[in-house]
């Protein structure tokens, strides 16, 4: 490959070089923040420090399980409910209703959260009817747009092999695009990582890493606050990589698809 | 010319308007296939439907596949008695759609069902069978993603051959072919033409030498012109050939016969007054 051709619009490297660049600009980060010459910045050891201060002296490790358990019930709970309304919006009665639940994402969360805990029992149930709510607006958008890309002829399909209006949703709308369901998914359960430490921020009974990461950042403290934050990354990275294995798994031609 | 002589009607198009927003596609459109009968061999149908793009040969193949409905007139199908519906006719859809998310084998399974449902057994045979006459074997656990063009559009067809029960409707099946490719394309037709005598395959395309190699019958669908030469809306088929009248079917070297060449010479001049 020439050289210049890394600086070429949509240019092809080897796997070999895109490894290369990664090492090397990971590498690049790394030796910026070691030497960073921002004084409010923590510098790795001090962010290394507060790391093992937080687990042995904060439970941080409890907080990340209780977090991660409320993200994961957030993502079961949504996903039932946007697949649901998503192959509902396909019937013209429901059409109107979940196209407003889809614009719903537009609404402020701290406006809402006065309304969700009139209508919630504890801390957790609030909690988690925010984040089903913050996920399942976006989810169902994505889904219905997947499901509105669908072309005519896999419905042409459907009717010449005499499925009826029922098998064809099934064999089209369901089976046909779980690998693009698992993908809608993957993208929302970010969004709900990204709204988890908000959410545990306005609602801090039952704990969670966002009522522990409020807490540092009230009292300034910068490397706790990065090391938490890194735990969110990586958890977070976990995540969408166990939804990709998960999608390789049940769906194995998705790869093949998204390759052409 | 080869003895033949016409049996029972096996399709019918009467009368077929359709209009789309007040805006008329087709108009009176009538046409039928008849049973050819040559003694001695099995001979299934084959008709070229030709005409310029964008002149509603899409929305007649709709209707004859029973997937759109006529604002008037219908298609009718031997022994029916009713308007054609959707899965009476097997339909090839130009880019060969297929169940991405299941393989060759589920795919055309799925298919074979609806004849054998009471015994997958049997069904299983048949799919097997097909794919082995048909050179598939090997890719019976691949995805259709994994195979490539001829491969898919062998797939496509069997999926219709095991679903549907004599006709087949095929949307441009040589757009974008290579000559040798072409030629393969209008072997299978012949081959699955030829498999039982009342097989019907109606190939809808534009290309005007590769269709009327392979057919039988040849319908050209154009448009009327007013006293001042302007285009009347609303195409019909404005012409019909009997290729076996003229000697130009059933014949493996076709090609490179000289009137072969003249037809298609004449049907060229044809098309551009349409």
């Amino acid at each position: 490959m020439q050289s210049g051709s890394l600086f070429t619009p949509n240019a092809v490297v080897s796997k070999q070089t895109m490894r290369l660049l990664i090492t090397f600009q990971v590498v690049a980060v790394l030796c910026f923040w070691a030497v960073s010459p921002f004084p409010f910045l923590p510098r790795p050891h001090e962010v290394g420090t507060s790391l093992h201060d937080l687990w042995f002296y904060d439970n941080l490790g409890i907080e990340l399980f209780t977090s991660f358990t409320l993200n994961l019930e957030t993502l079961l709970v949504s996903t039932i409910l946007s697949l649901g309304l998503a192959y509902l919006n396909t019937m013209p009665f429901f059409r109107p209703m979940v196209a407003l639940f889809g614009r719903l994402r537009f609404l402020s969360m701290v406006g809402l959260s006065f309304f969700f805990t009139l209508m919630t029992k504890n801390g957790h149930q609030l909690k988690l009817s925010m984040l089903v709510f913050s996920v399942s607006v976006f989810f169902v958008t994505g889904m219905a747009d997947v499901i509105a890309c669908i072309p005519k002829e896999q419905y042409d399909l459907a009717k010449t092999l005499h499925m009826g209006p029922w098998r064809t949703m099934w064999e089209v709308v369901v089976l046909g695009q779980i690998d693009r369901a698992f993908e809608v998914l993957r993208q929302n359960a970010a969004i709900g990582f990204l709204m988890l430490t908000m959410v545990e921020g306005m609602s801090r009974s039952g704990g969670g890493i966002g009522s522990l990461l409020l807490n540092q950042n009230r009292y300034f403290h910068l490397s706790a606050v990065m090391a938490i934050q890194l735990c969110v990354l990586a958890i977070g990275l976990a995540q969408d990589y166990s939804i990709g294995v998960l999608r390789r798994i049940c769906c194995p031609y998705a790869d093949l698809r998204r390759a052409k | 010319m080869t003895p033949h002589s016409y049996g029972a009607t096996l399709l019918q198009i009467q009368d077929v308007s359709l209009e789309y927003n007040g805006k008329l596609v087709l108009k009176g459109v009538n046409a039928e296939i008849k049973d050819v009968i040559v003694p001695g061999r099995i001979t299934g149908q084959v008709v070229g439907f030709i005409g310029p793009s964008g002149i509603g040969k899409s929305s007649l193949f709709r209707i004859m596949a029973g997937l759109e409905q006529p604002t008037s007139g219908r298609v009718l199908l031997s022994g029916a008695g009713h308007p054609v519906k959707a899965g009476e006719v097997g339909v090839v859809a130009q880019n060969y759609p297929l169940f991405e998310h299941r393989s060759v084998l589920s795919n055309l399974m799925l298919a074979a069902s609806r004849k054998h449902d009471e015994s997958p057994k049997e069904a299983h045979e048949r799919v097997v069978a097909l794919l082995n006459e048909f050179d598939l074997y090997e890719q019976i656990n691949h995805y259709p993603m994994q195979l490539s063009g001829g491969q898919r559009q062998r797939c496509a067809i069997l999926q219709q051959i095991l679903c549907s029960d004599h006709f087949i409707l095929m949307d441009e099946p040589f757009s974008g072919l290579d000559p040798i490719m072409k030629g393969k394309t209008q072997d299978l037709i012949l081959k699955i033409a030829n498999m039982n005598e009342l097989n019907t395959i109606i190939i809808v395309s534009h290309d005007i030498a590769a269709a009327s190699a392979v057919s039988d019958h040849l319908w050209v669908m154009g448009r009327d012109r007013d006293a001042d030469g302007k285009v009347v809306p609303g195409a019909r088929i404005v012409q019909t050939y009997d290729l076996i009248e003229r000697d130009l079917a059933w014949r493996p070297n076709i090609r490179t016969e000289p009137k072969f060449a003249e037809f298609v010479v004449e049907m060229d001049e044809l098309f551009k007054t349409l």
